[in-house]
């Protein structure tokens, strides 16, 4: 990843003449690591994309407006999350599902961007089945081994708060995979 | 937790099970940045301006503060017309603490035209809608 020097992007962010390369620079600095919080929401490749975009397009639209009070991932990651519960709703709505937390439960081996074994695709199962908070939580502890003072900053979640949602959806990926076994 | 679980939810944590393509991730920035119009980047033509897509020609736009600032100094003009309006009428109407009655007093130094042309002066210049409701008042009493 490059590295972003964000008081340096965020000065020239301010002259219109250096505006849109220094935006630049933000794109090619964070969408890759946006690209995978997306994708532990979305757990689909196109629909990633999609968002990924549409996430940039709203941070440029609203970029005059971000005064460095966060971290600029925060910012992005916050408009990506947005985005995420956006699309999820709309998702929804084109299958006439009212459950906010009904997630489609999903098989990976098909999927041309899985790359894991028989297990991991249970766990996947598992994992697409939780809430997208418990899901968001999950997938930044277990697969990136995040702290969680760190994902307390990037979510505005309490780190008590943040503990009991991986709790839960430790317990209710178990309770998936015994469910399985039997 | 016991046998296929354990192996599943690892202490130590796991590894994502997806992949995409180095290509991908090159191309993505080219691919975003392609979206983000070139015309924002102008600093004073982004509020005042916009591309039509469909003509492709640029579609000039109405500067709400400064209409808004106009607006003000119309509503602040107006009033002060309705508060001069309201004087006059007031001096020409109540009754003033003479021997003479106030309408001779009155039409001895401030006669009915000098009355009307004052009043259109103070009126005219930025409330139209005054003017006319003036202007009929006069055509009734001349009637």
């Amino acid at each position: 990843m490059t590295k972003i020097d964000e008081q340096s992007i965020l000065r020239r962010l301010q002259d219109p003449t250096m505006k849109r390369r220094a935006f630049e620079e933000i794109v090619n600095g964070y969408s890759r690591q946006l690209y995978w919080q997306i994708h532990y929401l979305l757990q689909n490749h196109e629909d990633t994309d999609d968002v990924l975009q549409n996430t940039f397009v709203k941070a440029w639209r609203g970029i005059d407006n971000f005064k460095g009070e966060s971290a600029l991932f925060t910012w992005l990651y916050r408009i990506a999350y947005n985005e995420s519960l956006t699309f999820l709703k709309q998702r929804r709505q084109m299958t006439s599902i009212d459950d906010e937390d009904f997630v489609e439960q999903a098989d990976f081996v098909a999927d041309e961007y899985f790359d894991g074994d028989e297990t991991e695709n249970l766990l996947m199962q598992a994992v697409s089945t939780l809430p997208t908070k418990q899901k968001q939580v999950f997938c930044m502890k277990y697969f990136e081994d995040k702290k969680y003072e760190e994902i307390s900053e990037l979510v505005g979640t309490s780190v008590g708060a943040l503990k009991a949602s991986y709790h839960i959806a430790v317990e209710k990926i178990t309770a998936f995979v015994k469910g399985r076994e039997m | 937790m016991s046998t296929k679980d354990e192996r599943i939810l690892n202490p130590d944590g796991g590894r994502y099970p997806f992949k995409v393509s180095d290509e991908y991730f090159d191309h993505l920035t080219a691919r975003i940045m392609k979206q983000i119009p070139e015309e924002d980047v102008k600093p004073r033509m982004q509020a005042l301006s916009y591309q039509n897509e469909a003509s492709g020609k640029e579609t000039k736009m109405i500067d709400m503060n400064k209409g808004r600032h106009r607006n003000l100094w119309i509503r602040a003009i107006s009033i002060a017309a309705s508060l001069l309006l309201i004087a006059a009428v007031a001096l020409k109407f109540i009754p003033m603490s003479t021997t003479s009655s106030p309408t001779e007093t009155l039409t001895a130094e401030y006669t009915d035209d000098d009355y009307n042309e004052d009043l259109m002066t103070y009126t005219m210049v930025d409330n139209m809608d005054i003017y006319y409701y003036l202007a009929s008042d006069e055509t009734e009493e001349d009637l």
